[in-house]
């Protein structure tokens, strides 16, 4: 099958999908933050190699512009992929004024994501990963004002001016609140290069990247430019990705079921789902009895067994639209917009955490017994 | 073959930011060694020029950073983009820098281009 030209599909090319939206979603928020305008031209380099170099902030920024967007369109995604991460880190390399950790990761990633595949291949991002991690808490560990909570004293209260941390300080003796954080920062970072480390750590490793850097943009309300982006897209090189089809169990008797049946099927672009009415009988390979596959919707994905909530967020989790939804609506707001990208964060938390499940559940279960209520039109005869 | 394009560049770059982590705790510069938001320093520059002070807008367009702010990243990379300018593009201006800086809000320093 050829690599389509819908930006919102990541299957069909040289790239596993995992790891082709990982670098969409990273070209993405590239493009909406207009990052082209920040490629600089050569001022004081690294490498004097780039002084006075003719036309390189163009061709950077040509290269850049082209690269994310034959990216966004599945062209050539590995050659796509390793030219607009080439980009960045030439910027890097060519401007001390340019330079940034958020800019280099975001070219690493970019990178390494070009050369790398799914699974125990994507090494160079996990290795990646480790390193950030335990650079920044080393640098942390050593510096007198982390340890003694001075940093973070300054940083909440002067600079951020945060109302939680303005109300909770004075409650304590001076500078306790910021030694806590200080040492929290401190021993998150120098955990997580252990836990990426460890085959059967790397979950907590990707919740724990995910938490902080969320925890990050919920505190400050800014991505500090691509950081936020490229850290938490970066997950999805470690993450469980189905490779065979998801068989969906749905009532075929239910008009309301047939109606979420079609929304569902037009966002699937992977066309990862397959549709089995309980009533084909299939269940019973798996072992669900047709009780239970009318009480609640049940889906097969990869051996495992997901019903109600839970099946409906692992759709949601394993179809790239969410991801680029969740990308547009955080990137594609002013920069001014703190509290819009808070709670965004803090709804996408929320909805894919373990701990929404028992709600998520409860709300499922009402639906799901009232659904024949639900639509005029319905033939459900449960 | 993948694997040996993998392990061509990944290698090489992964090792060099091992080394340069080695390498910062030497210095206080701290590039390319993933110290992100470790220091805030506020300061503010005043650069003279054969008796004229610079404005807020030419010191940017000189140094491309703000005559007076915050910088999050170590402060010696705001001394190496002044005194780096300086050496390289403006020694026939013979300019004259004075930063006033506060690093996490501790006391005041001042450093002077020489």
């Amino acid at each position: 099958m050829a690599a389509s030209l819908n930006p919102f599909r990541c299957g069909a090319t040289s790239m596993p999908v995992p790891l082709l939206l990982m670098v969409k979603l990273v070209a993405l928020c590239l493009l909406f933050t207009n990052h082209v305008r920040l490629l600089p031209d050569p001022f004081l380099p690294f490498l004097p190699f780039f002084e006075g170099l003719p036309y390189f902030q163009i061709v950077l920024k040509t290269v850049f512009l082209a690269s994310a967007v034959l990216l966004l369109f599945n062209r050539r995604v590995r050659v796509t992929s390793f030219l607009l991460g080439l980009a960045i880190l030439l910027g890097v390399l060519s401007s001390r004024a340019y330079y940034g950790n958020n800019k280099t990761f975001t070219g690493l990633l970019l990178l390494f994501a070009a050369i790398s595949d799914f699974g125990p291949r994507a090494w160079p991002i996990r290795i990646q990963m480790m390193i950030v991690y335990f650079g920044a808490g080393l640098n942390k560990l050593l510096d007198a004002d982390w340890q003694s909570g001075q940093f973070f004293e300054h940083w909440a209260s002067v600079r951020l001016k945060n109302p939680v941390y303005l109300a909770i300080s004075p409650m304590l003796a001076p500078l306790v609140a910021a030694k806590i954080m200080c040492w929290f920062t401190i021993a998150a970072e120098l955990s997580m290069p252990v836990m990426f480390s460890v085959r059967r750590l790397m979950i907590f490793g990707v919740w724990m990247n995910i938490l902080f850097q969320s925890g990050l943009l919920i505190f400050t309300g800014t991505t500090f430019t691509m950081f936020f982006y490229s850290m938490t897209a970066a997950m999805l090189a470690f993450v469980a990705w189905p490779q065979n089809k998801v068989i969906v169990f749905w009532d075929g008797e239910c008009g309301f079921c047939a109606k979420c049946k079609g929304w569902m099927e037009r966002l699937d672009f992977e066309l990862l789902l397959e549709w089995r009415p309980l009533q084909s009988g299939l269940g019973e390979r798996y072992g669900l009895s047709m009780e239970a596959l009318t009480a609640r919707l049940h889906i097969v994905a990869e051996g495992r067994v997901y019903s109600g909530f839970r099946a409906f967020r692992y759709m949601f989790l394993t179809n790239p639209l969410t991801w680029f939804l969740i990308a547009i609506l955080i990137s594609g707001v002013p920069e001014n917009w703190a509290n819009w990208r808070r709670a965004v964060v803090i709804c996408a938390l929320t909805f894919f955490s373990p701990v929404f499940a028992p709600i998520g559940e409860k709300v499922y279960g009402l639906v799901a017994r009232n659904r024949h209520r639900l639509m005029a039109d319905s033939t459900c005869k449960v | 073959m993948m694997e040996v394009i993998r392990l061509l560049i990944a290698v090489p770059l992964l090792a060099a930011q091992i080394a340069l982590i080695g390498y910062s705790r030497f210095g206080t510069a701290r590039y390319f060694c993933w110290a992100p938001f470790d220091m805030q320093t506020d300061y503010s520059l005043e650069v003279t020029i054969g008796g004229r002070e610079l404005s807020a807008d030419e010191i940017r367009k000189r140094y491309r950073r703000p005559k007076r702010g915050t910088d999050n990243r170590s402060v010696q990379n705001l001394i190496d983009i002044i005194q780096g300018y300086e050496e390289r593009y403006g020694k026939a201006d013979h300019a004259q820098a004075v930063m006033k800086y506060r690093i996490n809000g501790g006391e005041e320093r001042e450093w002077r281009l020489r």
